[in-house]
């Protein structure tokens, strides 16, 4: 775990260091700027109306430009890195240092969700804002963004191992993408599918939009933080497996 | 320091399996400049990427500074400095910073980075690039970041993938002498196809064709296979005299007049097979006395020496690529 530290310092330099870092970063505040504007202007509007809500729960759950986001962010962050270092070569001077496949893929990991967790963390003024008129209940807000983490770096992980299984960036990209996309609409067939099926208590268990709702409403259900848990432990278990599968191919 | 026993590498798996090295045995010791030297596709790089534990091979026995590659890879690791083929970089980073990023990766005490790496650098000849980023370095700068990379943890082993290939020779010269630096204080593997690369570095040769071992000895006992050829003499004077005394030579096996000038002409003489070195020096002197005594004048002896290409060729093509050829290590 020795080299888990320099691998990790230099994942998050060569992120920053690319214009893709900053083209991320900043489309993902302008759109969330705009989201949370967008949702104040009609709740201030609405006001009686919407009383069954929050700005907080309609932010971090029942609306789709989260999950929008979530998919437009992830690929893009972790497309990168096994691919490009696949490609070019460079995997070849890392992996002959003294250094295990574990710290390998865990110092990536935890470089794309420190990312993560950065790009999250401006979002917290805006509820700062909001106190200025209003009042956040801080529970509730922790809670959603527990849900933010927790969903975020179960994709994270996906992404990883799609980028571990091949070395074309763009294939990890789309690779990525689909999966999300797919856990998305399996999550939506919970809407379509008849209660007491199998399918359903699938569908169920695997909503994003069920659970981000619950998040947002500061319910921390344990089955969500298992299913999430497991959702960045098993990818990553297998990424380390594809990573010494290369050796052995 | 490195002992690579019956190592086979097969690619793939059933009818698609392709061998790419082949029951291949030998050692490196302590202090050694060793070249492994074949054909592109022989096997080089796929027993170097073995050694250097970024491939697992199929079955066989590698084992570096005593570590087993496969059941002290950590170990082994760290006693190598491994220079890859392509010599793959991060180009975003600067050639100090990338330095201290390999150094703190290999384990090299914080407070000896800066002087593990000012030295890398010093002795690769890189210092003067410290603050450049490395994907805007030429080839040559490159290829000796890669060098520096592989020297900074102070390993007492190198393992260099075709340190030269690419560079222009005012680079490769320069690589070379680095190498040749190197060669005194570690112990360096180094691949390469060709061959005044190891002429000009190397004490010792491993010849690989085809995933086989083809021929393994020192520089001397591979010089001695290009011996081989044979004679030219000028001579002035009567032809068939001077043809009838070569050929009673013994150890000539053959003499032929090549060519001839206005009073001179030139026979080409060939050597018995398995004339030894003392014997060829002995077979010239004899030749020239029978000349002599025939009455003849002689201008001109010139060996015909075999260039080191035509014996790399010899070695590795197809019909002498089956046969094993051990020379024994030590020489008389």
């Amino acid at each position: 775990m020795k080299s888990f530290w320099p691998i990790y310092k230099r994942e998050l330099f060569a992120f920053f260091v690319t214009p893709l870092a900053w083209v991320l970063i900043t489309v993902f505040l302008l759109v969330q700027g705009m989201h949370f504007f967008l949702l104040v202007d009609h709740f201030s509007n609405m006001g009686a109306a919407a009383s069954d809500q929050t700005p907080i729960q309609a932010f971090f759950g029942n609306t789709i430009l989260l999950y929008l986001v979530l998919f437009l962010l992830v690929p893009p962050m972790t497309m990168r890195l096994f691919a490009e270092e696949r490609r070019s070569g460079t995997i070849e001077s890392l992996m002959t240092a003294p250094v295990s496949s574990w710290s390998v893929v865990l110092a990536k990991y935890a470089s794309v969700l420190t990312t993560y967790v950065a790009m999250w963390a401006p979002t917290v003024f805006y509820l700062v804002i909001l106190q200025r008129s209003g009042e956040v209940d801080w529970g509730v807000a922790a809670s959603a963004y527990l849900g933010v983490f927790l969903v975020g770096a179960g994709y994270l992980s996906l992404g990883l191992l799609m980028s571990a299984i091949t070395t074309s960036q763009f294939l990890a990209l789309i690779m990525t993408a689909l999966v999300v996309l797919g856990l998305f609409i399996l999550g939506v067939g919970e809407f379509v599918t008849r209660e007491g099926t199998l399918m359903h208590d699938v569908c169920s268990h695997v909503s994003v939009w069920a659970h981000m709702n619950d998040f947002a409403s500061g319910i921390i259900d344990s089955r969500r933080v298992v299913f999430y848990g497991s959702c960045v432990v098993l990818p990553l278990f297998v990424t380390v497996r594809a990573v010494d599968a290369w050796r052995w191919g | 320091m490195i002992s690579v026993q019956k190592l086979v590498k097969r690619y793939g798996t059933g009818a698609n399996a392709r061998l790419a090295v082949d029951d291949v045995s030998f050692e490196v010791d302590k202090g050694e400049v060793v070249g492994f030297l074949g054909p592109n596709g022989a096997g080089k790089s796929t027993t170097l990427r073995i050694l250097s534990g970024f491939l697992g091979m199929t079955s066989g026995k590698v084992s570096v500074a005593g570590f087993d590659i496969r059941d002290q890879s950590f170990e082994a690791r760290q006693k190598i400095g491994y220079m890859p083929e392509a010599v793959p970089l991060y180009p975003e980073m600067r050639v100090a910073e990338y330095l201290a990023f390999r150094a703190e990766l290999k384990r090299v005490p914080r407070r000896d980075r800066p002087a593990f790496v000012d030295d890398a650098m010093a002795k690769a000849n890189v210092d003067d690039v410290a603050n450049v980023l490395i994907g805007s370095l030429s080839k040559g700068y490159r290829q000796r970041v890669g060098l520096a990379d592989a020297l900074v943890a102070r390993p007492p082993l190198l393992v260099l993938d075709e340190p030269t290939a690419g560079l222009d020779p005012n680079q490769i010269r320069e690589v070379r002498d680095v190498i040749r630096d190197l060669g005194k204080e570690h112990t360096v593997l180094l691949s390469t196809h060709i061959l005044s690369e190891v002429e000009a570095s190397c004490s010792r040769v491993v010849v690989i064709a085809k995933g086989k071992l083809v021929a393994e000895g020192t520089m001397e006992s591979i010089s001695r296979k290009r011996r081989a050829a044979g004679l030219v003499l000028v001579v002035r004077g009567d032809v068939e005299a001077a043809l009838s005394a070569v050929r009673a030579v013994p150890g000539i096996a053959k003499a032929e007049p090549e060519a001839s000038g206005t009073d001179t002409h030139e026979l080409r003489c060939s050597w018995q097979k398995k004339l030894d070195e003392a014997g060829t020096a002995q077979a010239i002197e004899q030749a020239v006395a029978a000349l002599v005594s025939a009455g003849c004048f002689v201008r001109e002896v010139r060996p015909i020496r075999s260039s080191l290409e035509e014996v790399f060729a010899e070695l590795t093509s197809s019909e002498h690529g089956h046969e094993h050829e051990h020379d024994e290590k030590a020489d008389p």
